[in-house]
């Protein structure tokens, strides 16, 4: 059997074994997966941020502004004693602040503006009834009302806020059934695994 | 509490034992595609050949196992067309399966690297990179994944951002989609496709009625539709008994939970 | 000094980045694509803030005797992997690829498919038709659980055509609304913190 999918098939069992109960083979494993997984960010971050974005071209380019994200990144370390950590705010401070810019635009014309416009469809068209537009448009504003909390939920608005939490409920179950779904097929492939490639079961 | 335990180690192997079993027989289903897949295939089928398709890679390793077959249900069908391919990754982890997923699947169409596709790598900070490649994909990505100067690949050659690209198609676990539909959708006018866990169907459901997300090729079903389209069988289409029994595993589940409830109310109620 | 520096930066930069979305003068452009290079560059270094947090945190922990034998092992992990990439490269043929592929990929995939034996679990336990609103979220999974699987399909057609209008009507219109307020909500939280009335950021020293 390949080394690798012996190591695989442990490691796979070593993790399904929590099912029976929590135990020292299955917390070994969940450490180790730890480990390895901010090792492996460590690397991928470094190898395609800093060395390509940063150190190539400031040290062999010769992109000298580039100083300024480098002193930026460093005061991000200020953070490990008490005396200097109020320097770390200065990059967050930053990088809150782009991001705050340019969210503004796209939450207001591709969230907001793009999915209002998308419910402004036509209830009667060509001499037939589309029930479809109906829905999305009561669905949309009734969902809207139960979140609406400037006013009591109480005549009118608490009716139509009760007819809300009904689509939402439809919504959340639609989620559950998908949600299951997806569950089962992440189950499926690695009983796929096991059963190919580590125990050759079938074929 | 041992009464409980009992229920839930019950639950547990009827799970594996149902999906074991279902999944060591062979069934061949005629899975018709959803409107979204079919349109997603459609799109790639209509492209012209050699236009530039970007693969994002967004998401972890933890749902390899739904993604693999709907990333190479696209992958398949993309080089098959003689597309060219551009690879990149917003998730650290995305990065390895991507570049994987890539070569494999390029190896059977026999496709070179850095003539008809190319893998680009990670970039942290998703907003930012995909804001970037609307200006130059060269300077977000100066180097390939393999450290080669993106400038020297001839697939780079006369690419300079999304007006040269025809689609980004963005695997996704999660809400990275979301970012290239607003970010590079709305203020680029690219055209972006995804391909889904089906836990994130329903989330995106608004843009594909909206029209700012092109297709969805959704959960492993999904993936064996697009299968099933393309008439090449993969892990979609071997898993769909296991799903069906799965599902209907469930769906007892929650009938005879109901039932006991409501038997244990009545009881409760009568004395 | 503390506070309003970092207020100023971050309305300076807020105002750019905000700005720049109607301007395609030159100048303009040349400002917005150097901060997005510098937001990666800097967004990397926040990874190596939490690395270092996580190694001090096990060191401690080991020194305590709090579970030594697993906090090395995260340790190991840790080291294990910058090794490899430094020895053999990130290539296809690499250890560090082999290491992905064989402990980490497999490993995560596995704990994420452990959540498809706590959905059987609470679906039995939790899913109760217990009022209208619970009987219409558990009638409506029951339909989409159905319309999706192969096997339903074969008894009628009617169980996916009925998944795929519940999804494309009343749940889309719910979860529209959803998206339409977080839309509205982030643009005021965006906008409070360019304006500096927002400042949670600005906690934890």
């Amino acid at each position: 059997m390949d080394i690798g999918v012996l190591v695989a098939g442990l490691l796979t069992l070593a993790i399904f074994s929590f099912l029976y109960k929590d135990n020292p083979v299955y917390k070994a494993a969940e450490s180790w997966l730890i480990g390895l997984s901010i090792g492996y960010a460590l690397v991928i971050f470094w190898q395609t941020t800093i060395v390509d974005l940063l150190f190539r071209p400031l040290f062999s380019g010769g992109r000298l502004i580039l100083i300024i994200p480098l002193a930026l990144g460093l005061m991000m370390f200020s953070r490990f004693s008490r005396r200097t950590a109020w320097i770390s705010r200065i990059p967050i401070a930053f990088m809150i602040g782009a991001g705050a810019g340019v969210a503004i635009p796209a939450m207001l014309y591709a969230r907001t503006l793009k999915q209002m416009s998308a419910c402004v469809m036509p209830v009667v068209e060509n001499g037939s009834f589309n029930i479809e537009a109906l829905v999305v448009a009561v669905g949309v504003i009734s969902t809207l009302a139960y979140f609406y909390f400037s006013r009591e939920h109480k005549g009118f608005v608490g009716k139509t806020a009760r007819l809300g939490t009904y689509f939402l409920m439809i919504f959340f179950g639609a989620t559950f059934g998908y949600t299951v779904m997806s569950r089962m097929s992440t189950f499926i492939g690695r009983i796929d695994f096991l059963l190919i490639d580590f125990l050759h079961l079938i074929k | 509490m041992m009464d409980r335990l009992r229920t839930r180690w019950i639950i547990f192997s009827g799970l594996a034992i149902v999906v074991i079993i279902a999944y060591m027989i062979t069934v061949k289903f005629k899975t018709a595609p959803s409107p979204a897949t079919l349109k997603a295939y459609d799109y790639i089928e209509s492209l012209p050949e050699s236009s530039v398709v970007i693969f994002s890679f967004d998401h972890e390793a933890s749902s390899l196992p739904e993604i693999k077959p709907i990333a190479l249900a696209l992958l398949r069908h993309t080089f098959k067309n003689n597309i060219r391919i551009i690879g990149l990754s917003l998730f650290a982890e995305g990065t390895s399966i991507g570049f994987n997923l890539l070569n494999k699947t390029a190896a059977e169409y026999g496709k070179v690297y850095g003539r008809d596709y190319v893998f680009l790598g990670f970039k942290p900070q998703y907003i930012s990179a995909i804001l970037g490649m609307g200006e130059s994909i060269k300077r977000v990505f100066p180097a390939d994944y393999l450290g080669n100067a993106v400038d020297s690949l001839p697939i780079m050659q006369g690419i300079e951002n999304y007006d040269n690209i025809a689609m980004v198609v963005s695997i996704a676990d999660g809400d990275r989609t979301v970012q290239w539909v607003e970010y590079a959708g709305a203020r680029y006018k690219q055209a972006v496709m995804a391909g889904l866990t089906a836990a994130m169907i329903t989330s995106y459901d608004p843009y594909l009625s909206s029209e700012q997300l092109y297709a969805v090729v959704g959960g492993l079903r999904g993936a064996a539709e697009y299968e099933n389209l393309l008439e090449q069988r993969g892990g979609g289409s071997r898993g769909m008994l296991a799903q069906s029994a799965a599902h209907l595993y469930i769906i007892v589940l929650v009938v005879v939970g109901n039932i006991v409830y409501f038997r244990s109310r009545r009881r409760r109620g009568e004395a | 000094m503390r506070t309003k520096i970092p207020l100023i930066i971050c309305l300076v930069f807020g105002v750019i980045m905000f700005a720049q979305y109607f301007s395609s003068h030159p100048l303009a452009l040349k400002v917005y694509n150097n901060i997005l290079e510098w937001w990666q560059i800097i967004f990397a270094f926040t990874l190596f803030i939490g690395v270092l947090a996580f190694v001090k945190n096990n060191l401690k922990n080991i020194s305590r005797g709090k579970e030594p034998i697993y906090k090395l092992i995260g340790l190991l992990g840790l080291v294990l992997m910058p090794i490899l990439a430094i020895a053999g490269g990130t290539g296809i043929d690499s250890p560090f690829m082999w290491s992905f592929d064989n402990m980490l990929a497999p490993m995560q995939a596995t704990v994420f498919s452990l959540l498809a034996f706590f959905v059987a679990s609470a679906s039995y336990r939790g899913f109760r038709a217990r009022t209208v609103s619970a009987t219409i979220l558990l009638l409506t999974a029951l339909i989409v659980l159905l319309g999706r699987i192969p096997l339903a399909e074969m008894v009628s057609e009617s169980f996916p055509k009925l998944t795929f209008w519940i999804q494309s009507y009343p749940s889309m219109a719910a979860r529209r609304a959803i998206l339409i307020g977080i839309g509205l909500g982030s643009m005021t939280t965006a906008l409070r913190v360019i304006l500096g009335i927002e400042r949670t950021y600005l906690r934890g020293e």
